[in-house]
Order: C-alpha cells, then sequence, then structure tokens
C-alpha cells in the first residue's frame, strides 16, 4: 500500500480543563486521550470502540478540529491539519464530516429537511442559486432513500432512522473524504438500525469515503468495520483487521470485552464463559500508573504497575500494547524462517 | 403443570393525550410461572414499560386500564374483578427496577437510609437490624465494602454501582417476582455482563421470577427461558428461547433476528425492515406489521390471532413462510 492515508494521526494527546473548587485555585486538567496513533485509508473504516469515557468522542472531536490537540500531530491526504486556522480551517471542515448519534437534537427543528441539508453547500458556496440547491438536495434525499416530498417538511414529522438519513444526507452534500460517525445508531431502534448500517456501507463502498465508526456495539463493529481500534481509559490498547481482533484478541482488556457481549444465540451463548474483572471503570483524572488495565488485569506483572507499554506489533497488522502478550510477531518469524 | 404465578389476560391500556387517544396496549395476554424469566422484546413505543406499570398498579392518568386483567396467584390484581387496592403485593411481592436508575434514586438520601426505608417498611427491622440487613444487600449485589458504603449518597457510586443499589433495593423485601425495564441499556458490557450474571445468580438462590424487558436480543438468549416479542401494543409471538430463536413464527422476529449482527459471525448485509412502526393513535385493522411485511397478503388486512407454531409456541401470522427470503427473492 503506497497511497497516503486519507487520515494520519500520531501520538495526539487532548486536555480538558478541570475546574478545581479548592481555595487556592490552579488550573488543572485531564488529560482525556493520551499518545494516540491510528491512520483509516481512502475507503475504509475503522471501527472505535471503548467503554464510556475511555476517550472516543474525544479523538473524533480532535480529529475534526473541534478540541485542540495538546499533542500530537494530525494529517489529512497528507497534509498536517494540527494548527490550521481562519479560511484554511473552514476548507477543510467541507471535506471531513460528522454524523452524531442523536438524530432529535441535532437537526434544527425549525428548518425544513431540504433547508438543512442545503445549509452547508451555501455556507461553502457550491451551488450558484436556489434552484441549484434543490437539485442537489432532491440527488442527496434520494441517495440516502427519502422519499421527494420529504424536503418541504420539518424533522419533527420523521422517524429516528429518517431522520438519521438527513443528518446524512448533509453530512454527504459537501462530498466529504472523511466521515466520523460517533454512535450514529445508538439511538435508533434495533429494526431501523440495520437500515442505517446498510446505508452507510453502500455509500462507503460507492463514493470511496473513509469513516471513522465510533461505537459501544461490538457486533455492529464488526459488522461494519475494515479493522478496529479498541480503546481504554484513553490509550488504544489494540488495533488490527477485524477478523483478527474479533477471532484472535491480544489484550486483556479486548479479551475481556469481547467475552462480556452476549451473543444472539442461546445454545451459543448459554455455553459461553464470560471473564469477568472485577472493579470499576478508570477515573481519567487519577489514572492508574503503568498499563492502565493493570488493576484490572489478570496476568499483570510488576512491569505492568511501572511502564507503560507501547503500542507495537504482535502479528502482521497486528498492534497491541500490553508487556504479557507478545512475541507472536517473533514467534511467527521464526516459524517462517 | 403449576398454576402461574401472573396471568396478564386481554390487556388494554389507553392514554388520553392532547393529540387524541393512544392506544398503548391492545390485549396482551402473558402468563409467567415460578422461577421463570420472561424476555418481553420489541421496538420503542411497543408498549413494554405500560405493560410493566400496568402490573405494578403504576398507570395513572392520562392513562386508564381500558379492559382486561392481571391476576397474582389466581387474585385479581389490576382490572376486572379487582375489590380492594392490593397494596401488600405492590413493592412487596412483585418489585420493580425502572428504566433510568439516576431519577429513581433519591440524591439527597444517603443509600443505606434508602434501603433502610424499604427494609422497616416490607421486613419491619429498624436501627441496628435494619442496617445489617441493609449491608448484607449491598453485599450480595457484589458491593464491596458495604458498611462504608451505606453512608454515600448516589453520586458517588459508579452506574454500574447505582443499578446494583436499585436491585438492592428491589429484592430488599425478598418479592417473588421482579420486573427489570431495561436494566443494562446505560451501561458498558463489561459492567452489563456483571450485572446479568448477578440477576442470573439472585433467581436461582432466590428462585425469583423475572419479567426482563430489553432491545436487546442477545442478553435474552443468554437469561431468559421465555421470550413474548411486542409490536405496536400487542404481543406478535411468545415461546421458549431456544424455538425463538431457531424457528420465529413472525415475520417482525424473523426481521429483528436477521437485523440484529451477530459478534460470532459477519454476515455481508444485514436484512433491514423498512419503514416505521404505526402510530397508535389509529391502530392499523388487521396485522399492525403488514405496512412493512414482505410476506403480507389480502388475509392480512383482516384482525389476525395467536396460532399454534408448535408445543409452547404461537405467533400471531399465519403465512408460516421465512418472510425475508420470500422479500429478497
Ligand atoms: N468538555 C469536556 N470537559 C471536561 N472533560 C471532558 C469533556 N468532554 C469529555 N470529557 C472527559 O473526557 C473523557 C473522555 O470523554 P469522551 O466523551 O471522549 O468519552 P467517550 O469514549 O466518547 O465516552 P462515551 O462512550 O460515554 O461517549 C471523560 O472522562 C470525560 O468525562
Ligand atoms: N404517560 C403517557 N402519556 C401518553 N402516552 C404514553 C404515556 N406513557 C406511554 N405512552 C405511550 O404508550 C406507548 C408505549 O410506550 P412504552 O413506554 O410502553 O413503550 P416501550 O415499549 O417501553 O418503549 P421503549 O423501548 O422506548 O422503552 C408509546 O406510544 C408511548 O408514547
Ligand atoms: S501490560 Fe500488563 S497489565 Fe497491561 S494488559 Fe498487559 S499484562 Fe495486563
Ligand atoms: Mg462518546
Ligand atoms: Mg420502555
Amino acid at each position: 500500500m503506497t497511497r497516503d492515508p486519507a487520515l494520519s494521526v500520531d501520538g495526539l494527546s487532548v486536555d480538558y480543563p478541570l475546574s478545581s473548587g479548592g481555595l487556592f485555585r490552579r488550573a488543572r486538567s485531564v488529560t482525556a486521550v493520551s499518545d494516540v496513533s491510528l491512520q483509516i485509508a481512502p475507503g475504509e473504516t475503522l471501527g472505535l470502540v471503548g467503554e464510556s469515557g475511555s476517550g472516543k468522542t474525544t479523538v473524533g472531536r480532535a480529529i475534526l478540529r473541534r478540541v485542540p490537540a495538546s499533542a500530537g500531530r494530525i494529517s489529512f491526504e497528507g497534509k498536517d491539519i494540527t494548527h490550521l486556522r481562519g479560511d484554511a480551517l473552514r476548507k477543510l471542515r467541507a471535506r471531513m464530516q460528522l454524523i452524531l448519534q442523536d438524530p432529535y437534537t441535532s437537526l434544527n427543528p425549525r428548518m425544513t429537511v431540504a433547508d438543512i441539508v442545503a445549509e452547508p453547500l451555501l455556507v461553502h458556496g457550491l451551488v450558484a442559486s436556489r434552484a441549484e440547491a434543490a437539485r442537489e438536495v432532491r440527488g442527496l434525499l434520494d441517495r440516502v432513500g427519502m422519499p421527494a416530498d420529504a424536503a418541504d417538511r420539518y424533522p419533527h414529522s420523521f422517524s429516528g432512522g429518517q431522520r438519521q438519513r438527513i443528518g446524512i444526507a448533509r453530512a454527504l452534500a459537501l462530498k466529504p473524504s472523511l466521515i466520523v460517525a460517533d454512535e450514529p445508531v445508538s439511538a435508533l431502534d434495533v429494526s431501523v438500525r440495520a437500515q442505517v448500517v446498510n446505508l452507510m456501507q453502500d455509500l462507503q463502498r460507492e463514493l470511496g469515503i473513509a469513516f471513522l465508526f465510533i461505537a459501544h456495539d461490538l457486533a455492529i463493529v464488526r459488522h461494519i468495520s475494515h479493522r478496529v481500534a479498541i480503546m481504554y481509559a484513553g490509550r488504544i490498547v489494540e488495533v488490527a483487521p477485524r477478523e483478527a481482533i474479533y477471532e484472535r484478541p491480544v489484550h486483556p482488556y479486548t479479551e475481556a470485552l469481547l467475552s462480556a457481549v452476549p451473543v444472539a444465540d442461546p445454545p451459543v451463548q448459554r455455553a459461553r464463559r464470560r471473564i469477568i474483572h472485577p472493579g470499576e471503570a478508570v477515573d481519567i483524572a487519577d489514572p492508574p500508573s503503568g498499563c492502565r488495565f493493570h488493576p484490572r488485569c489478570p496476568i499483570a506483572t510488576e512491569r505492568c504497575r511501572d511502564e507503560v507499554p507501547p503500542l507495537e506489533p504482535k502479528a502482521e497488522g497486528h498492534m497491541a500494547a500490553c508487556w504479557n502478550r507478545g512475541g507472536v510477531m517473533g514467534l511467527r518469524m521464526k516459524v517462517h524462517s | 403443570m403449576n398454576d402461574p404465578l401472573l396471568e396478564i389476560d386481554d390487556l388494554r391500556v389507553d392514554f388520553d393525550t392532547r393529540a387524541g387517544l393512544v392506544q398503548a396496549v391492545r390485549g396482551v395476554s402473558l402468563t409467567l410461572g415460578r422461577g421463570e424469566t420472561l424476555g418481553l422484546v420489541g421496538e420503542s413505543g411497543s408498549g413494554k414499560s405500560v405493560t410493566a406499570q400496568a402490573v405494578m398498579g403504576l398507570i395513572d392518568v392520562p392513562g386508564r386500564i381500558a379492559g382486561g386483567a392481571v391476576r397474582w396467584n389466581g387474585m385479581p390484581l389490576v382490572g376486572e374483578g379487582v375489590r380492594r387496592r392490593p397494596r401488600r403485593i405492590w413493592g412487596r411481592e412483585i418489585t420493580m427496577i425502572f428504566q433510568n436508575p439516576m431519577t429513581s434514586l433519591n440524591p439527597l438520601m444517603t443509600v443505606g437510609a434508602q434501603l433502610g426505608e424499604v427494609i422497616h417498611l416490607y421486613l419491619g427491622l429498624r436501627g441496628a437490624a435494619a442496617r445489617t440487613r441493609a449491608a448484607e444487600l449491598l453485599d450480595a449485589v457484589g458491593i464491596s465494602g458495604a458498611s462504608r458504603r451505606l453512608d454515600q449518597y448516589p453520586h458517588e457510586f459508579s452506574g454500574g454501582m447505582r443499578q446494583r443499589v436499585m436491585i438492592a433495593m428491589a429484592i430488599a423485601s425478598e418479592p417473588r417476582l421482579l420486573i427489570a425495564d431495561e436494566p443494562t441499556t446505560a451501561l458498558d458490557v463489561t459492567i452489563q455482563a456483571q450485572i446479568l450474571e448477578l440477576l442470573a445468580g439472585l433467581q436461582e438462590k432466590l428462585g425469583l421470577s423475572i419479567i426482563l424487558i430489553t432491545h436487546d436480543l442477545g442478553i435474552v438468549a443468554g437469561l431468559c427461558h421465555r421470550v413474548a416479542v411486542m409490536y405496536a401494543g400487542q404481543i406478535v409471538e411468545t415461546g421458549t428461547v431456544d424455538d425463538i430463536f431457531a424457528r420465529p413464527g413472525h415475520p417482525y422476529t424473523q426481521g429483528l433476528i436477521r437485523s440484529t449482527p451477530r459478534l460470532d459471525a459477519v454476515e455481508d448485509r444485514l436484512v433491514s425492515i423498512d419503514g416505521t412502526p404505526p402510530g397508535l393513535r389509529t391502530p392499523p385493522e388487521g396485522c399492525a406489521f403488514r405496512p412493512r411485511c414482505p410476506a403480507a397478503q389480502a388475509a392480512c388486512h383482516a384482525p389476525q390471532r395467536l396460532a399454534s407454531h408448535g408445543a409452547g409456541h404461537v405467533a400471531c401470522c399465519r403465512a408460516g413462510v421465512d418472510a425475508w427470503d420470500v422479500g429478497a427473492a
């Protein structure tokens, strides 16, 4: 693969200010995302999963330049965009779009569907006239499977799945090459989720859009992603092609996560064994030293408490950050030689 | 077979809203045996929570029981045949965990005080005895350091721990039926797994019956003995969990299962059920799923009745086909 990745993130960290209630106020902050690196190829879907508060949304927002990076570098289509400003940033924003979880609050209730979808076209001056905008809007609504008469109606008269389609039509208007989809189907009914998932898969195949697909639902992520990255407490602990993640997980946290997801097949599910780790989610303001998973990890050793394990190759295209699950790469090479 | 613990018989619940009459539950019948876990699944708005609220006697204006009955141990509890409000049942023999744990705990009272209230009310214990019992309950739901935890407020607990506290309160009165309405929806999967394990354990230890309301077919697969599928205020199918997953009889159930991706397999494409559920102000004549159903025929315009699909398995559809293969062809 010599093609430039659509997106390349290197060593990204993001801090949020923390309000301190103390008498001697000091500007404190939490590091919500630490040293995250990832790449997405054109037309590829990278699934990003992890528990609540692990930093998924923050990674997405940093990529879209909606929160500042406190360290690291973000490159988009070969250009460093970490510190773009003004006009250049506005142009960039047209090429990267966001689809949000909540189809109920992400559309302006006082605008017609036509205006909602046309707005980015007009703002970026991509259409010369209202008539041209209307033509574009018709095409976009058709593309996402909305009836033509949807254009003149308001968001409240549509169901959740339809509103999510409207959001997608709007995101597509500027022909982006990257879409960050942050939990795009979590708020939808089970029977409607498949409609939206299928639509996103079609778009990606036909238009070659790269997706960062953020979700809790590991089954949907398996279905839609080419590769999957697992986050834990602000760090990526494993990233690999989807079959490798689901069939041959390396990191103990990934294993625990996968074993906790129930499978919708009674005999299979009854026979599965869960790896239940004690303990609670990490307080990101005061994360554990070394490997952040060590207080819950069944195979943790001394080293895990003291040193941060690097995200390193464990097999072909398979990276993980664990001191005690390694050597897979070395082993393979021995076998092959 | 012994008598069912709970019988819901042709239950109807209406809401008078400004926009008109909403028929939220339209003739639901269900039975639940002792020690049985029943999964109640269906789309958002299909009437799962309202059914549960009706069993708990919680339907209040603008809602009303418009027909049918709920019986507890053969005794009328809700609807037809009820003479006195049987308060000793609700909160004691039948308890419920609500959809949103944050709104069901009092933020201004310590967890110990809230547990203490329930324990006093239903077990008649006070003071040190009540506190000991409260600590035992926290222990039973897997909260360590129970005696210290009793003096903390809900905001000092994580989401998963708050849900455990809710479960502790719900089992404090040693109920025989626990209704859990989406008990893990807001939780991470690792925490969800802990809570489900806890429920399964309690069920075994206490011989509880459980009605588990959920969207998640995986949870149903792992925890339930039987499943009832709701659509537009009606039950469209019930059966054992194995039958429902292996041989779903209703096109909606079939679509639901086939549109859910599996963790342990990759499908090329998910079945997508087009359209949306009908509004309940003017529920359609005949089968409510007809406008979305690939196997719909003229006969589906007439009212449908639950028909047998094998032992202990009924579905409200006579098509008896795999609707989604028909649709693809
Ligand atoms: N604006 C903010 N100010 C301060 N802290 C924040 C802010 N936004 C997020 N955080 C914190 O940063 C961490 C990461 O949050 P983020 O929203 O990225 O997580 P997430 O993985 O998307 O979680 P979820 O699955 O719940 O959406 C959390 O601890 C969160 O509390
Ligand atoms: N207090 C109320 N007033 C008016 N309508 C109501 C009220 N409570 C419920 N409904 C209506 O009753 C119907 C069934 O609602 P219910 O809460 O039982 O659905 P549900 O199956 O539990 O859905 P979800 O999966 O979203 O929780 C819905 O159409 C809802 O709008
Ligand atoms: S580095 Fe150590 S603590 Fe972290 S996952 Fe690996 S073995 Fe467990
Ligand atoms: Mg998020
Ligand atoms: Mg509900």
